[in-house]
């Protein structure tokens, strides 16, 4: 085991700078004698030799969609295409100060627009802000301005926002945190969007709906449209979760569905890469009637004026322009994840009018994966001690589906999260486990475009290899990864949450 | 031609395994009636090459903080990165995983950001980091809210907060968009003609929630009046301290005269301003708030076969979970800039993080005495010892002289009066690790030029 603080601070340990430019006394003789620090912090003391292979052991020990198939639902774990990495590594965009003035950053504010008008159109919106820098923090900005729309309106009394119990745990959480109550309604048997349960939650409090389409068990919600005039009737709004967005770029987008309001996440449809948890970045699109609640500020251009600095050659002046008195101010302090945009906007222009064959691979490959796991070969099917269940009962899935495991669990005990731990052991990245929470023992399983047809023919053997295996096997899984099955509860009971040999206490 | 698709080419054999003949079947279930019928209204495809190109060429009209004498800072820092955090960083296996939900796959990213926890918990004096926020804002934000929720039962002032007058705007709006919606009232903790916290009026906070106030403030005052806040305000209100984080290599923790939550921009440490983002908050924290934190956190453990493991721990509190009850919306957050910010700091040591701090200090010493040589300008708090910033009243308009200074090649600053009324003479002038004295002689000459002109 590498141990960060275990090096032994030789002399070369650290890294070399530059002296202070006045002396050293006078440095810190700016410091008020009350707030002098006399111990410096127990960091560790480690040359660049050492630390370059203590990271790179650290990354030899994790799994990302470089080492291997990254099945994981409602997060689109998709290829990353290194350019954009490059790209992002320019002083164009690595030494940006968001406050500089309009004429210095012409080209980072061309970007911005480019994407804001690529979004709208893709979604079928009025207006977008770049600025939410996750999908959470969307879905509270969207809200926000939700709320606000109807406080102008008079009509602030609306105090509740509905919401599938299918939908993302962020939906909830990002309603109560603008202060709503939740009204959560069940699915329908077929796991889809129950019309009449909605009919009975909608009323004079409803302030919105949120709802992600296609939905987390990977269906179409083919009834959205009469689902809009319903909330709509009852004077509340329509927020879409775009998570699932990946699955209908150019089939149809949230607009003609009939939506107010939307987020995406450049993270999962435009390959910001994920690492490890973050950065995100969660962009929001409204129709005309919420735009003068969006964050500021935005994007804009006009005409390049004659006695208009050089702009970046299209004829545009493009500035910061603020949405003015109204709007809800901001959820990030400056304007964004611009790196992320910037890796977006690159992605984007790989694809451009063909983000459509994106989507198209998308539902391909994961209807593709489904059938080849439903579907076993007769000798293979004679070997498997009980097939999953489907989530969700349908003839067609969009780009992620679910599985239920509860048939294997009631024959010999094996779980989801078992069959999931096996699956490390064969080099693949589990599925999202145990949710969407209406379906037990859930798989969801979201291969993305970017996986040839050989990996998913490779996966769905491997996966029928192990509900065939013997069950002890499975559920001490897993047996090959660096370490074995993990103790949660351990972890939760004793709290060791910093390393214990430095303690802020002990001079 | 798209080339990110390896399917491409190979649909009709998947499509006649399913027993499809068009990729159209695939979307029969899209109701007809909102079927997008054309093609999208966007350019074609473009190569590698291409986008490449274009990158290049919009990005190069940018003009960069390195490209002349810069002294814009205003919470970023125009530092100097280490080669290897980001070549180490963006290694495939950390840049295109995702949350360690599968511990026994994910040990590096667990191990880093337990690291991570360890070297803020040093830094800032308190025994409990998270694994990052949004930014130096969101944490603050989260951090009111956080501590509402365990003082709010037992305060004497029940919903109320206060915030220091000079909190910058742009934070001030995403803390009221923060606290809105759980009814928390906002009120303001003075501060004194010499820009220092008015320690009398401080006691008008006393009972409540939390006070939020930034050491060094958004002027780059460092301010020694901050340690006795925790007395006047009481162990039932939270302490929470905005922290510059280079700072703390020479500036006593704020976990050691009372904070009972720091926060601030992790920036600094792992990445260039990168236009805004993406950043990283810095979120840490005493046990008693250890439970309504908002965020991910690592622990220690064992696997089956007694070996060390770290894993996720008290996801309970997260919405995944615990959906409308969750300490906070966070999902994704800033893991991969937190991991960059680790190797930094493992990279610099202890002795480094002080050799930083004190190169930052002798920056903007030498700054503050050459631009207060020039006749006509002062410190706007000529009282105060700064770290980073300070702010100069000038004979004229701050935009006027930042406009002068931006002909002469120099980013001279910040205009203080696009954040408050009444200070649009007022410069706030930010220096770093890497202000030379040619940058500062470039600054020094530019401002004397325009005093010579607004001052005949």
């Amino acid at each position: 085991m590498s141990d960060l603080f275990s090096f032994n601070g030789a002399e070369g340990a650290g890294w070399s700078q530059p002296e202070p430019i006045l002396e050293e006394g006078v440095a810190r003789s700016t410091v008020p004698r009350a707030l002098v620090r006399d111990r410096l912090p127990g960091w560790p003391r480690a040359s660049e030799p050492e630390l370059v292979r203590h990271y790179t052991w650290l990354s030899n020990r994790n799994f990302g969609i470089d080492t291997g198939f990254y099945p994981l639902g409602s997060c689109t774990m998709k290829h990353n295409p290194r350019l954009n990495e490059r790209i992002v590594q320019l002083p164009g965009i690595d030494r940006i100060h968001p406050l500089q003035p309009d004429h210095q950053i012409q080209g980072l504010l061309t970007i911005f627009y480019e994407m804001q008008e690529m979004l709208a159109t893709c979604a079928g919106m009025d207006a977008v802000t770049l600025q939410p820098v996750a999908g959470a923090q969307g879905e509270f900005a969207a809200i926000r301005c939700i709320q606000e729309f109807h406080r102008a309106n008079g009509e602030g009394h609306r105090d509740k926002v509905i919401v599938p119990d299918s939908a993302h745990g962020t939906n909830p959480a990002s309603a109560s945190m603008c202060g709503y109550d939740v009204i959560e309604i069940p699915s329908a048997d077929d796991g889809r969007l129950d019309l009449d349960a909605l009919r009975a939650a909608v009323g004079q409090d409803t302030a919105a709906m949120m709802i992600t389409n296609p939905s987390t068990l990977g269906l179409f919600e083919i009834e959205i449209s009469e689902a809009t005039r319903i909330v709509h009737d009852s004077g509340g709004q329509m927020y879409y979760d775009g998570a699932n967005f990946n699955a209908i770029i150019g089939k149809t987008d949230p607009g003609r569905m009939g939506f107010d309001a939307v987020h995406y996440n450049l993270h999962k449809t435009f390959s910001q890469p994920h690492g490890g948890g973050g950065p995100g970045s969660g962009p929001i699109g409204v129709k005309d009637h919420l735009a003068r609640f969006l964050p500021s500020p935005i994007a804009s251009r006009r005409a390049r004026a004659d006695d208009d600095p050089e702009g970046v050659g299209d004829g545009y002046w493009y500035y910061w322009r603020d949405v003015g008195e109204s709007s809800i101010g901001k959820v990030q302090q400056w304007h964004g994840n611009a790196g992320a945009v910037v890796r977006a906007w690159a992605f984007y222009r790989r694809y451009g009018r063909d983000l459509e064959r994106m989507s198209e691979h998308a539902v391909l490959n994961s209807n593709y994966l489904r059938h080849v796991i439903m579907n076993p070969d007769p000798k293979t099917a004679k070997a498997i001690h009980a097939m999953p269940a489907e989530g969700a009962p349908a003839d067609l899935v969009m780009h992620e589906f679910t599985l239920s495991l509860s048939p294997l669990k009631e024959l010999n005990g094996v779980t989801g999260r078992d069959v999931a731990k096996r699956l490390l052991d064969y080099g693949y990245m589990a599925p999202t486990l145990y949710f969407p929470q209406i379906v037990p023992e859930c798989l969801m399983v979201e291969p993305t475009e970017t996986e040839s047809k050989e990996v998913l023919d490779r996966f769905a053997a491997d996966f029928h290899a192990i509900l065939s295996e013997d069950p002890e096997t499975v559920t001490t899984a897993p047996h090959t990864t660096t370490v074995k099955r993990v103790d949660e509860v351990w972890a939760a009971r004793n709290l060791v949450l910093r390393h214990p040999g430095h303690s802020p206490d002990s001079d | 031609m798209v080339d990110q698709l390896p399917n491409l080419g190979r649909e009709r054999e998947m499509l006649e395994a399913m027993g499809m003949s068009s990729m159209e079947d695939l979307f029969a279930n899209i109701p007809q009636e909102i079927c997008r019928l054309d093609p999208l209204p966007l350019p074609p495809p473009q190569s590698e090459e291409e986008i490449w190109a274009d990158a290049q060429r919009l990005l190069g009209t940018n003009v960069t903080l390195d490209d002349r004498p810069s002294f814009l800072s205003a919470g970023l820092a125009r530092n100097f990165v280490p080669s290897m955090v980001g070549m180490l960083a963006t290694r495939g296996e950390f840049l295109t995983s995702y949350t360690p939900y599968q511990p026994e796959v994910s040990q590096g990213m667990l191990q880093a950001m337990w690291e991570f926890q360890t070297m803020i918990s040093e830094l800032v004096g308190l025994p409990v980091a998270n694994v990052s926020m949004y930014d130096a804002s969101t944490a603050a934000a989260e951090a009111i809210t956080c501590a509402v929720r365990v003082n709010n039962k037992k305060a004497e002032q029940r919903d109320v907060v206060y915030v220091s007058q000079f909190v910058p705007p742009h934070r001030l709006s995403v803390i009221r968009n923060y606290t809105h919606g759980a009814g928390i009232e906002l009120r303001v903790l003075e501060h004194g003609w010499d820009g220092h916290i008015d320690l009398e009026s401080a006691a008008s906070a006393a009972g409540c929630c939390a006070v939020y106030v930034e050491q060094p403030s958004s002027f780059g005052i460092l301010d020694a009046g901050l340690t006795e806040l925790k007395a006047i305000v009481g162990g039932q209100t939270a302490l929470i301290v905005g922290v510059d984080v280079v700072s703390l290599g020479i500036v006593e923790p704020p976990g050691n005269w009372g904070a009972d939550i720091v926060v601030g921009e992790g920036q600094p440490f792992g990445i260039g301003p990168t236009g805004g983002g993406p950043i990283y908050g810095v979120f840490a924290c005493s046990e008693r708030y250890l439970r309504q934190m908002p965020g991910r956190i690592v622990g220690q453990s064992w696997d089956t076969d007694g070996k060390l493991a770290f894993t996720l721990t008290l996801s309970t509190r997260e919405q995944h979970i615990r959906r409308h009850k969750a300490t906070s919306n966070i999902c994704s957050n800033e893991t991969l800039i937190a991991l960059m910010g680790a190797i930094h700091m493992a990279l610099l040591g202890p002795e480094g993080l002080e050799r930083l701090a004190l190169r930052v200090a002798a920056s903007t010493e030498a700054t503050k005495l050459a631009l207060t040589a020039i006749d006509g300008i002062e410190l706007a708090d000529p009282e105060a010892r700064n770290f980073r910033e300070f702010a100069l009243l000038l004979p004229g308009q701050a935009a006027d002289a930042l406009k002068h200074l931006d002909e002469a090649g120099v980013l001279g600053g910040f205009d203080l009066g696009l954040w408050w009324d009444g200070m649009s003479k007022c410069l706030l002038v930010g220096t770093d690790e890497r202000t030379s004295q040619d940058d500062i002689d470039a600054l020094a000459n530019g401002l004397a030029s325009w005093v010579g002109e607004v001052q005949p």
